[in-house]
């Protein structure tokens, strides 16, 4: 056989093929994998932003993981990081998502109430949409305008100072709700649409209730939607960074709003800890890696049984 | 209608009322206080509209004209969709009419890349640059941010080409066309609306994405629209309220126009998750 006739027949038609992958997989490579692998070196040595040891930094085994372990404010992150997300994606994004999901299936009347009736759908629909998808920059920046000192939200309150400062927590769980909130509803849109009309017909005819139909013909129907809805909105929203470093800054005012995103950053950028910050981010690598098992393992399953 | 349903519509009116304005009024502030020349955090309707803020925005902050931004932000964000699209292509192309050992794996990883907060990669890639002479760089920028894409562009991309049957490419070839112009000719054409899905979401993922270039750029020239934005925070917390909407307006509009050309394939998408 001739190179020419090798290289059409076996080469591109088989294992030369393959090649194609080359850009995806030196990119994932060299982007992803390679920095994820050297963040765990770097957590070995006391490798600082500047000063001396940013140029000359030395292996020191594990003890910036002894170190962050007796860290109270280690502590701190990660109390308010497992609370940040529990309110914001658990409590916040996914109720409310449903709800807006259930509301835009109600049946429109006829007429002009029925009219009145799309026209709010459309509206709700649409802004809870744009929240998710203008630019984070942008949705962190108008959050904290409006937490400020004069805003609406401290006019509402009638607190006249950044509420933003006073109430960091809870700022940020607020507009993490308002940004995310999209991503469940449409899911469980796209849910709610998966049951059969009949069956709800079928219900009302049976005299169930709302209440009733809800609980035992729609929450049945959609539970691996939910499921796959808790465990995808907390890997995202444990993971948030840009919202909170706009509202709060890195130092999460001072402790009480400090994600652990924010975390790292401030150890590696403020505090010139970069040695620390990539034990701390990898610490919470194994926490998302873990959650992210959870999800395949959930998908695996429902691809078969469901 | 009886009472009780009429009663169930008002309180169905009012939750929708309420989900309107909780979404709302952070992005009407966002319209009215760009329309404003004295805009302030307050909640106002301004006194004199005009395009005053919109035509400040040629004044340089921090000695960069914050149109620079845009245009910075414009040129990572062709490149990066460029190389995604590419990439991702070809990728998917192997992945979805070829089969070997260690494809589903693969296919397992790219959603766990795809998940992975954006955070940990930023630090050890900003430590790697700093050693790489890479700090500062717009082609440093463009490899990182396409490979924190590419895994997400990567699975569009290998559902678009699932559901081009492979079987007209090989009535092609028995026809006697080549696999590269069976490729060329039959599934390019085939799958150009999906690649220009996979073109604009990564162009506007790319557009708005902060965490990057925020580690890796330091020069206020360099510098996206996401990160030079930061420079309208003035010292001492004086905020430029004005051009900072005004700018965050012209900013996020390619993202809204895309998302409106988008939307239908990106809520099949999600409703691919739970819809056999």
């Amino acid at each position: 056989m001739s190179l020419s006739e090798y290289l059409k027949d076996r080469f591109l038609e088989g294992t030369g093929a393959r090649l194609l992958l080359l850009p995806a997989l030196a990119l994932i490579a060299i982007f992803v994998v390679f920095p994820v692998v050297w963040n765990v070196y770097v957590s070995l040595t006391n490798y600082a932003l500047t000063g001396p040891r940013a140029r000359i930094y030395g292996f020191i085994g594990l003890e910036n993981y002894i170190r962050i372990f007796r860290d109270p404010s280690f502590y701190n992150t990660l109390r308010v990081s497992f609370l940040f997300t529990l309110f914001s994606a658990i409590i916040g994004q996914a109720f409310l998502g449903l709800g807006i999901a259930l509301a835009l299936r109600m049946r429109e009347p006829e007429g002009i109430l029925g009219k009145i009736t799309r026209a709010l759908k459309i509206t709700a629909s649409t802004l809870v949409f744009v929240a998710w998808i203008i630019p984070e920059v942008v949705a962190g920046y108008a959050w904290s305008a409006i937490t400020s000192k004069g805003g609406l939200v401290s006019m509402l309150l009638g607190v006249n100072e950044n509420i933003y400062v006073k109430y960091p927590f809870e700022t940020i769980v607020v507009a993490n709700v308002w940004r995310g909130t999209a991503f469940s509803m449409i899911l469980f849109m796209a849910a709610l649409e998966g049951i059969p009309q009949y069956i709800y017909e079928a219900a009302e005819i049976d005299g169930a209730g709302p209440w009733k139909r809800f609980r035992h013909i729609i929450l049945p129907l959609i539970s691996h939607a939910i499921l796959v809805d808790f465990i995808l909105i907390t890997i995202w929203t444990y993971g948030v960074f840009t919202m909170p470093f706009m509202i709060v800054g890195p130092s999460g005012q001072g402790g009480p709003a400090q994600i652990w995103t924010l975390y790292v950053y401030y150890n590696a950028i403020n505090v010139y800890e970069v040695a620390y910050a990539a034990t701390a981010a990898n610490i919470m690598f194994l926490i998302v890696l873990a959650m992210i098992i959870v999800y395949l393992r959930v998908m695996g399953f429902l691809r078969r049984w469901w | 209608m009886g009472k009780a349903g009429f009663i169930a519509l008002i309180i169905l009116w009012l939750f929708l009322a309420s989900v309107a304005v909780f979404f709302g009024i952070p992005l009407v502030w966002l319209i009215l206080s760009a329309l404003d020349p004295n805009a302030s955090p307050e909640f106002k309707i301004p006194s004199t509209i005009s395009m005053e803020n919109f035509i400040r925005l040629g004044e340089p902050v921090s000695g960069v004209p914050p149109y620079m931004w845009i245009v910075n932000s414009t040129i990572i964000s062709t490149l990066v969709a460029t190389i995604v699209t590419i990439a991702s292509i070809l990728a998917a192309y192997v992945l979805t009419r070829y089969s070997f050992k260690g494809q589903s794996a693969m296919l397992t990883a790219f959603i766990v890349f795809r998940l992975i907060p954006p955070l940990i990669l930023a630090l050890p890639i900003m430590i790697l640059y700093r050693m790489w002479g890479m700090m500062n760089t717009i082609h440093g920028l463009v490899l990182a941010m396409s490979a924190l894409i590419l895994p997400f562009t990567m699975m569009i991309a290998e559902s678009f080409l699932k559901s081009i049957p492979a079987t007209y490419e090989e009535a092609a070839m028995v026809d006697g066309c080549t696999r590269l112009g069976a490729f060329l000719k039959i599934t390019l054409p085939l799958a150009a609306p999906g690649i220009a899905t996979i073109w604009l979401l990564a162009f506007v993922t790319s557009w708005s994405q902060f965490v990057l270039p925020l580690m890796i750029i330091r020069t206020p020239s360099l510098m996206p629209a996401s990160v030079g934005l930061q420079f309208f925070f003035g010292e001492y917390g004086r905020v430029e309220y004005g051009k900072l909407s005004a700018f965050s307006i012209l900013y996020s509009l390619p993202v809204l126009i895309v998302f409106l050309i988008v939307q239908k394939y990106l809520k099949r998408g999600i409703a691919g998750l739970v819809t056999r």
